[in-house]
């Protein structure tokens, strides 16, 4: 995967149109860290999507819950052991980003390293949905699932906004008003414009998207353990 | 051992799931109760489907019963605290193939705990025992069927158990392995500890339980000692070497069978005409061979227990 991705940007790279400094700068930064984005929902994926039903179908999980090893153990450990995987990953792609910007524009972009992060949070909350839905059905239904959960995520505050808080009225208004705020908003971890063209991200920005990632990934990583404990292995 | 509660205690354990195009609920287990006593060697036995594997996940809280009660060790099914002491090994086994059978039972026993030289101490020793010291540096992925057998074997003893529960333990063995799986078996009985097998190899299972349990339609059908369940009432058999005469066909007036086999005579009497028939033996100058009460096989038994639940 990371092979890939560097692969991608070097053949991306001829193909980016010859920008005056000032802009192509800017430019580098909003489409790695874009793409960066887009690697980083796929990979979340990939990694955590089989993670407890592939353990429960090819009968390995029998000599791990056999031992004294709770549940809660068991989907924390794979959730965790997954982050650590994301983290690597993108860690290196935020450095084949900085090395492709320098050799490019020779500039030391570490404000890059912001922007990954910021992909590594988002990706935190995708795996975490991904574990859930690993811990009670199919790879494939997981599969649909998440992809649904992503674009839902990403269309939040503007379709969804718009159909289920300001153009919703009476007896619907009632019933999307609590849906609404019940969905993530994943465009919040977008944040390849502010690094991009825009001033950058302020700490307490940052601090707050971390907050938000771990909140929702505790949820969904919370229900997890909730259903996996009561499944019959 | 006296004062020990009992290992394993099942009291009417009812499991059911729902399967089919209409999810109807079919019950896998609908009335099994057991009791295994501490240091002893228990077989669970029953046909394909009888629901032995689904009371072995029961034991160890990787299924719930729909009904009943049971403890392990003194604690509730699935306790924590009494899966530090119970060792498992599944049936067909599955493990991380890209590990090494040292990599893999050190991980095993990181799960209980165990400190790092003592990891390595186990791990040297059970790979020792099962007779995987030469293959412990190649990845589990590369084994044999036989070769993961044992290393089921040798994960389920990592942590020294109290308690081992076996599924199905001599599948993939050769003869060779089979006789040395008895052995450690019987040596894990010798030094205390309590096996509870699940087991299709009934010659293996007459060789070195104590007690076993049959069940049959998801019902405990027989359960005791095996010697006695085995022992035929009131007839023993007489070995004695077989020549016509006289004092031969006396035997045969007294005898409630006799079976020739070459030079030796198989006689079935009452226990109590077990002396005559020594003494008729003796008069008639025949070779006293052995004397033995009345015995059938498990495989009777076994099939006697099924039929009869089965109507």
């Amino acid at each position: 995967m990371v092979l890939l991705f560097a692969l991608a940007l070097v053949a991306l790279s001829p193909l980016l149109p010859s920008f005056d400094l000032g802009l192509r700068l800017p430019f580098l930064k909003d489409i790695s860290i874009s793409l960066t984005s887009l690697f980083g929902a796929v990979l979340a994926l990939v990694l955590a999507i089989g993670q407890v039903n592939g353990e429960v179908d090819r009968r390995t999980i029998y000599n791990i819950l056999s031992k004294p090893v709770s549940r809660l153990q068991f989907i924390l450990g794979k959730y965790l052991g997954v982050l650590a995987t994301l983290f690597m990953i993108l860690l290196v792609m935020a450095l084949e980003i900085i090395v492709l910007i320098y050799i490019r524009v020779k500039v030391f972009a570490p404000s890059i390293f912001l922007g990954v992060f910021a992909v590594f949070l988002e990706a935190a909350v995708i795996a975490a949905f991904c574990i859930l839905f690993s811990s009670f059905t199919t790879v494939p239904l997981g599969v649909f699932a998440t992809i649904f959960f992503y674009l839902l995520c990403h269309v939040k505050t503007g379709y969804l906004h718009q159909k289920m808080v300001t153009g919703a009225h009476g007896a619907w208004r009632v019933l999307a008003w609590p849906v609404y705020y019940l969905i993530p908003n994943l465009e919040d971890f977008n944040v390849s414009l502010q690094l991009g063209y825009g001033g950058g991200v302020s700490t307490a920005f940052i601090l707050k998207l971390v907050g938000y990632s771990v909140l929702w990934s505790a949820i969904l990583v919370g229900i997890a353990v909730l259903v996996f404990s009561r499944r019959d292995l | 051992m006296e004062g020990r509660s009992a290992a394993i205690e099942l009291e009417s354990i009812r499991k059911t799931y729902r399967s089919g195009s209409r999810r109807r609920r079919r019950a896998a287990v609908e009335d099994v109760s057991l009791t295994v006593e501490p240091s002893q060697i228990f077989g669970l036995l029953g046909p394909n489907g009888a629901g032995k594997t689904t009371t072995l996940k029961v034991l160890l809280g990787l299924i719930r019963p729909d009904g009943g009660q049971g403890r392990v060790l003194g604690g509730p099914l699935g306790d924590r605290k009494a899966r530090m002491k119970l060792g498992f090994l599944p049936e067909q086994p599955y493990f991380y193939g890209f590990l090494t059978a040292e990599k893999a039972l050190d991980l095993y026993g990181r799960f209980f705990g165990l400190g790092t030289d003592e990891r390595k101490k186990r791990s040297e020793e059970l790979l020792d025992l099962v007779g995987l010291a030469r293959g412990s540096h190649l990845a589990l992925d590369r084994y044999s069927k036989g070769m993961l057998q044992r290393f089921g074997i040798a994960q389920a003893l990592v942590n020294d158990p109290e308690l081992v529960i076996l599924d199905e333990p001599s599948s993939g063995l050769d003869p060779v392995g089979q006789k040395e799986l008895r052995d450690i078996l019987l040596g894990l009985k010798a030094d205390g500890k309590t096996l509870f097998l699940s087991s299709h190899q009934l010659s293996e299972v007459e060789q070195i339980c104590d007690t076993v349990c049959i069940v049959s339609g998801g019902r405990t059908v027989r359960e005791g000692a095996l010697s006695g369940m085995l022992a035929v009432a009131g007839y023993s058999t007489v070995t004695v070497s077989a020549r016509e005469g006289p004092g031969f066909d006396a035997l045969k007036k007294v005898a409630q069978n006799i079976d020739i086999d070459g030079d030796r005579a198989v006689v079935t009497v009452p226990t109590d005409r077990v002396y005559e028939v020594i003494d008729l033996a003796r008069g008639a100058g025949l070779e006293l061979i052995s004397v033995t009460p009345g015995h059938r096989s498990l495989e009777d038994l076994f099939i006697e227990a099924v039929k009869e639940d089965r109507g």
